[in-house]
């Protein structure tokens, strides 16, 4: 009953085959309501393909079980791609991207002014307002995901899945948008789902890890579950990483 | 069946030309201007989709689409359209279900087509004035019967551009962000598919199988060359494709020019096309 109250929802057996190849083993994770939860492993360990489970992206055998006390099938989900592949030439605005999923009258007649001002004040939240007339293909990679941070809370999601968040983005543009997630993941209350391979930012942010290579190798809160062993075990044994990590862990231990 | 009269007449009107008092030309002069801006509009989302090979494919069907109602003894104004869709969706269903790349479906399905079509009119000589019509279009024969389909698929079309256009847009930059964001992509995908193939085949008739992709896309590059948004983009996209229309139309029948109509206003597009470029290249964000 308590684990309930505090899970938004399990992994049971998740696998997935494609081509022949056997992407996800059998995964058992549990993902708990309001956590910061990171997906953490090396290239070619199924990260971005667990999350396409969950949002029916791909096929799979096994369940996604989520509790909910309303008994709703699905949580609302909002997700930021790993990099938006956008052609630099289409000449839409940032304004435009932020309200295509809500404004039904076609933009030929304008973005309206009420859409206007809710995805002003989310571009803000973001410290975007100043490229909201501005074409989506001019924006930086650290600029762009800021954009769909913003985009993705214009959902009022429950549950933020994100691929790579930073994968496109500099340090600066990292620190930034990890503490944007964090500031408002704990005013808004959702959980937070992302795939990351960069172990610092894991170690700082998440609260919940899990640790994959095609299986679930570890579980568990940051401090405990990045270990060496574990991150032996996940990423071979690649030492200097390792002993990066370790640290990262200990200063991660001591903000606690 | 009603009458275009008064269509006709407010053409003559506002185009007091010797040669639009001809019926014929006042009949190209609509059909061109229904079906450009569809064309246009189309094309818009056919550039952000990358769809401009799938159109040449359904334009090609067009093709055997005439030489399957040579087998079945119905007119090709019905069998042109059909097969066109049953091409469409067939490519849209494949591409969805198979782990190949689109365009090589698209390939297989483009080939299989012609190859058939070229099976058929290969048997039935007497076809080969069909054959020129599919290669080089043939507005100037339209009739009012051709044009009453075509409005009432111009209805069809801008109703539904009107409340899929944003929706299109935003799953043309990545439509697993869009299906997610709670888009239902696969139905605005086959709806999209189905008009599309229509347009096709009726841009088929007014400029020919080897012109009807520029009918499609030269606007809509153009119009992504001048706009700011993708508001602006939709109408400068139909405004360049009516312009191009009526001055293609109108030179074309020029005496001392006398070209084939859907050529010349393919030319007339393309120079708004360089302009465009010239524009973006140097006035341009």
């Amino acid at each position: 009953m308590n684990e309930a109250a505090n899970t938004l929802f399990k992994f049971n057996s998740v696998s997935v085959t494609l081509g022949g190849n056997k992407i996800l083993d059998k995964v058992n994770a549990t993902v708990p309501k309001g956590s910061c939860t990171a997906i953490v492993g090396p290239n070619g360990a199924g990260k971005t393909t667990l999350l396409l489970t969950l949002l029916k992206k791909v096929s799979y055998k096994g369940e996604i079980t989520f509790y909910s006390p309303e008994k709703k099938a699905l949580p609302r989900i909002a997700y930021v791609p790993q990099k938006l592949q956008i052609d630099t030439a289409l000449p839409m605005t940032v304004l435009e991207f932020m309200v295509s999923g809500q404004q039904r009258v076609p933009f030929w007649f304008g973005v309206r002014t009420k859409l206007k001002s809710r995805a002003m004040e989310l571009l803000k939240s973001v410290h975007m307002e100043s490229v909201a007339n501005r074409r989506l293909g001019a924006l930086s990679g650290g600029e762009m995901q800021r954009v769909l941070l913003a985009l993705a809370l214009a959902q009022k999601p429950e549950l933020l899945v994100l691929d790579e968040p930073s994968a496109s983005v500099d340090i600066q543009g990292d620190i930034l948008l990890c503490e944007l997630m964090d500031k408002f993941r704990k005013e808004l209350g959702f959980t937070q789902l992302m795939v990351s391979h960069d172990l610092g930012t894991v170690s700082h942010h998440a609260t919940h890890v899990i640790c994959l290579n095609r299986r679930v190798v570890a579980e568990g809160n940051a401090s405990e579950t990045l270990t060496h062993e574990n991150l032996a075990a996940i990423f071979g044994l690649h030492m200097g990483l390792a002993q990066i990590s370790e640290n990262c862990c200990t200063k991660a231990h001591l903000d606690a | 069946m009603p009458e275009l009269t008064i269509i006709y007449d407010i053409l003559a009107y506002l185009f007091p030309f010797e040669f639009m008092k001809i019926s014929f030309m006042q009949r190209a002069l609509l059909g061109l201007l229904l079906i450009a801006p569809m064309a246009a509009v189309m094309g818009i989302q056919v550039v952000n989709f990358k769809m401009a090979f799938f159109a040449d494919a359904i334009g090609h069907s067009a093709f055997t689409g005439v030489a399957l109602g040579l087998i079945l003894g119905i007119s090709p104004q019905w069998t042109m359209p059909a097969f066109g869709l049953f091409v469409g969706f067939s490519i849209m269903w494949s591409q969805r279900k198979s782990t190949l790349a689109n365009d090589t479906i698209i390939g297989v399905f483009f080939s299989g087509v012609v190859a058939f079509g070229i099976a058929v009119v290969s048997r039935n000589s007497h076809v080969a004035r069909d054959v020129q019509t599919f290669l080089y279009g043939d507005i100037l024969t339209i009739t009012d019967q051709d044009i009453w389909f075509i409005l009432l698929l111009f209805f069809i079309l801008f109703i539904f551009q009107f409340f899929a256009y944003n929706r299109l847009m935003y799953l043309g930059l990545n439509s697993t962000l869009a299906e997610v964001h709670g888009v239902k992509v696969s139905v605005y995908q086959f709806i999209f598919a189905g008009l599309l193939s229509l347009v096709v085949i009726f841009s088929v008739w007014a400029v020919g199988v080897l012109l009807v992709t520029a009918l499609l896309i030269i606007p809509a590059a153009s119009a992504r060359n001048f706009a700011n948004s993708s508001g602006q983009m939709f109408w400068y996209a139909i405004i360049i494709s009516i312009v191009s229309a009526i001055l293609g139309l109108f030179i074309s029948t020029i005496s001392s020019i006398n070209t084939a109509t859907g050529a010349t206003v393919v030319l007339v597009s393309f120079i708004w096309y360089i302009i465009s470029a010239i524009y973006a290249r140097f006035l341009g964000q």
